[in-house]
């Protein structure tokens, strides 16, 4: 009775462990993601494969997200030409709950990149598949699917993507 | 005798730097609330005497009343105008969720309503992260 007490007690503790982040780790795939962009068509993550891609996890709530998107912005603008070629993409998802905010933040911050959302907040599916313990948030996946980095800012951002293309 | 002069030296500038701390807040430490409490007052059925607000993206929590974004002026509006019927003795517990504290837009000017409207049980949910690693992903009750 108390060896079947003590294994119900590990499976409980399991389970419950079960509902926390399962963290990211480099040269995993990359969860699947398929959300609806602002004009409500879904765009999936699978069809950029073949590029590499930045996957900018936001919200319009979160200051430092908002602040970060000018730096995003001169990224997307430097690499104008690899986007053009189908090389490099920028795919924000935002963790907002307001479809307005998002809108309004997707203009005012004049955002160019393809943006998806399920408009859930914390409670979104891809905050959980992707470990997600606080915002900005971001991760590298190449061309393959694969992730190459996780949660890189400023100049280290810009340095990686850079040295990448110039690899593809 | 040495040792006592420094020891009390040491614990009135130790106990001088924590009330300064809790000065640049509106709340104090001991109106923090942690979230296992009201979990568990949710999951027992005890909220009858607590009122549970969000003042921040969305009301996740079972049983919360979506004020919206505190930062937003009409919403602070609609804070005051639902607060003003509500007895002052009522415990009241705030929270936002979306970052934490330090980073957060929305408890301050919330827990400041509060505190001018005089009530005297206002609660401050202490979620150092997010609603997400503080409450959702500790299986908490939730609004679905």
């Amino acid at each position: 009775m108390r060896i079947l007490f003590s294994i119900l007690l590990i499976v409980f503790s399991i389970q419950k462990g079960g509902a926390q982040n399962k963290p990211l780790k480099i040269g995993e795939s990359a969860p699947a993601i398929a959300l609806p962009a602002v004009n409500g068509d879904t765009l999936s993550l699978s069809s950029l494969k073949g590029k590499l891609v930045l996957i900018d996890f936001w919200a319009t709530w979160c200051s430092p997200c908002v602040e970060e998107q000018p730096v995003l912005k001169s990224i997307y603008e430097k690499f104008g030409n690899k986007v053009k070629e189908g090389k490099f993409e920028i795919l924000g998802v935002s963790l907002d709950k307001s479809k307005d905010n998002w809108q309004k933040g997707i203009d005012q911050l004049q955002i160019t990149w393809p943006q998806i959302s399920d408009l859930k907040f914390w409670k979104s599916p891809v905050a959980k598949d992707y470990g997600i313990e606080g915002l900005p948030f971001n991760v590298i996946i190449n061309e393959k699917g694969k992730i190459v980095a996780i949660n890189l800012h400023g100049k280290a951002l810009e340095t990686f993507i850079s040295n990448y293309l110039k690899k593809m | 005798m040495k040792h006592l002069i420094v020891l009390l030296s040491a614990f009135v500038i130790f106990s001088g730097s924590l009330s300064a701390q809790e000065k640049q807040e509106p709340w104090k430490n001991s109106q923090l609330l942690a979230p296992k409490v009201l979990a568990d007052k949710i999951t027992k059925n005890q909220t009858a005497d607590v009122l549970i607000l969000c003042v921040g993206p969305d009301a996740v929590i079972k049983g919360s009343v979506d004020l919206g974004a505190a930062h937003d002026a009409e919403n602070l509006v609609k804070l005051k105008d639902y607060l003003k019927d509500v007895p002052k003795d009522k415990e009241v517990v705030i929270y936002c969720g979306c970052c934490p504290f330090a980073k957060c837009p929305n408890v301050r000017p919330a827990f400041t309503v509060l505190n001018e409207m005089g009530f005297r049980n206002a609660r401050l949910l202490d979620l150092p992260k997010n609603i997400k690693v503080d409450w959702l992903d500790k299986n908490y009750p939730s609004n679905d």
